[in-house]
């Protein structure tokens, strides 16, 4: 795992607003990778991820004279690309948006209120310090979670019939063990939380 | 950062087991195009946001037209979106009727196709790629105008 790119400043943003190429890009470096994990979390398939993401920076472009403040950005990235995802992923499962998707997205749920973005639980633990202790915290977890874990962590792009196949599970049951997992591994993570 | 906010929903979970892992990196094309962003910027322009259009009635159809509109101060751009086999078609109007010479760029992150505003303030574009969409306005003696981009898919 690569070290955190360099907190992004003031001066960064103020570069990009200017028109700095540069500027910008090191915003891309330091944020891709979460945003792509972001957005792959919700199923999505390659190219529809690849157009969640840039989504998310045709918006930023937008509003990047609103925000400003490096503070809130890596926040206001990760909430506009989730609702993307959560938008596609919505429409490839059949809830079609059908009197006007692109319309839809921007009533319902646009880029956030510049204003009032909260602290986002997902951008904590996109860190790489948390991401370590999430690891360290699924090796100590009975099975079949530590493999189904391991396993959809690291075979992102495996059908459900897959991972099950692999598991060793029928493939109905995938879906509820894999949420009975996670709720576990949220009890723990909040469990080592509570102690000192 | 030590400490976990409450709410930590299964998606934030399974993508920060995902990006820890290391197995699904971003790939090159993606981060590419996100730095190419930036190259869209219209300096100087006005934002044309989108407004809500009514779907007239019995419009509940996939292959009916879709209506998007967009407003900024004392211009409206609107698109009339049809898809045939998988490709966008656009018909636009731009409104008030706009002095001659005003031009209309359709723009995807990948390309643009330039367009004369008719009298009647209506220009279209034919056979684009679904994806990211903006419409820059230019008159004459006036600030450009640039729609918010907006998802079009057939």
């Amino acid at each position: 795992m690569a070290s955190e790119a360099p907190v992004s400043d003031q001066h960064t943003i103020d570069a990009a607003l200017a028109g700095d190429q540069a500027a910008w890009d090191a915003l891309v470096t330091r944020f891709s990778g979460r945003l792509w994990s972001a957005v792959r979390a919700y199923g999505l398939s390659a190219a529809d991820a690849a157009d969640a993401v840039q989504g998310t920076w045709l918006r930023l472009v937008e509003n990047l004279h609103t925000i400003r403040d490096p503070e809130r950005i890596g926040a206001w990235l990760l909430t506009t690309a989730r609702r993307e995802a959560s938008l596609l992923s919505r429409r490839n499962r059949g809830e079609r948006l059908i009197g006007d998707p692109a319309i839809t997205e921007h009533s319902d749920s646009g880029p956030p209120r510049t204003g009032n973005v909260h602290p986002d639980p997902a951008l904590a633990v996109l860190s790489a310090d948390e991401g370590r202790r999430l690891w360290r915290t699924v090796e100590t977890m009975h099975e079949p979670c530590r493999s189904l874990l391991l396993l959809m962590a690291t075979a992102p792009d495996a059908g459900v019939h897959q991972l099950a196949g692999r598991l060793g599970m029928p493939s109905g049951s995938y879906g509820p063990t894999r949420g009975r997992c996670l709720n576990r591994l949220r009890t723990m993570l909040t469990a080592q939380e509570a102690q000192p | 950062m030590t400490r976990h906010p409450p709410a930590i929903d299964d998606e934030s979970l399974v993508a920060a087991l995902r990006l820890a892992a290391g197995r699904d990196p971003v790939p090159a094309h993606v981060s590419a195009a996100a730095r190419a962003v930036f190259g869209l910027r219209v300096p100087g322009a006005s934002a044309a946001l989108p407004v809500a259009t009514a779907a007239p009635l019995g419009v509940r159809s996939a292959d009916e037209a879709r209506l998007l509109r967009f407003t900024a101060a004392e211009l409206t751009v609107e698109l009339e979106i049809t898809s045939v086999d998988g490709l966008v078609d656009l018909a636009g109007q731009v409104s008030p009727l706009p002095e001659t010479g005003t031009t209309v760029e359709v723009r995807t992150p990948h390309l643009t196709q330039s367009r004369e505003v008719s009298a009647t303030g209506q220009f279209a574009v034919t056979g684009l790629p679904p994806g990211w969409f903006s419409v820059v306005c230019r008159r004459p003696e006036h600030c450009p105008v640039v729609t918010s981009w907006t998802r079009i898919r057939p």
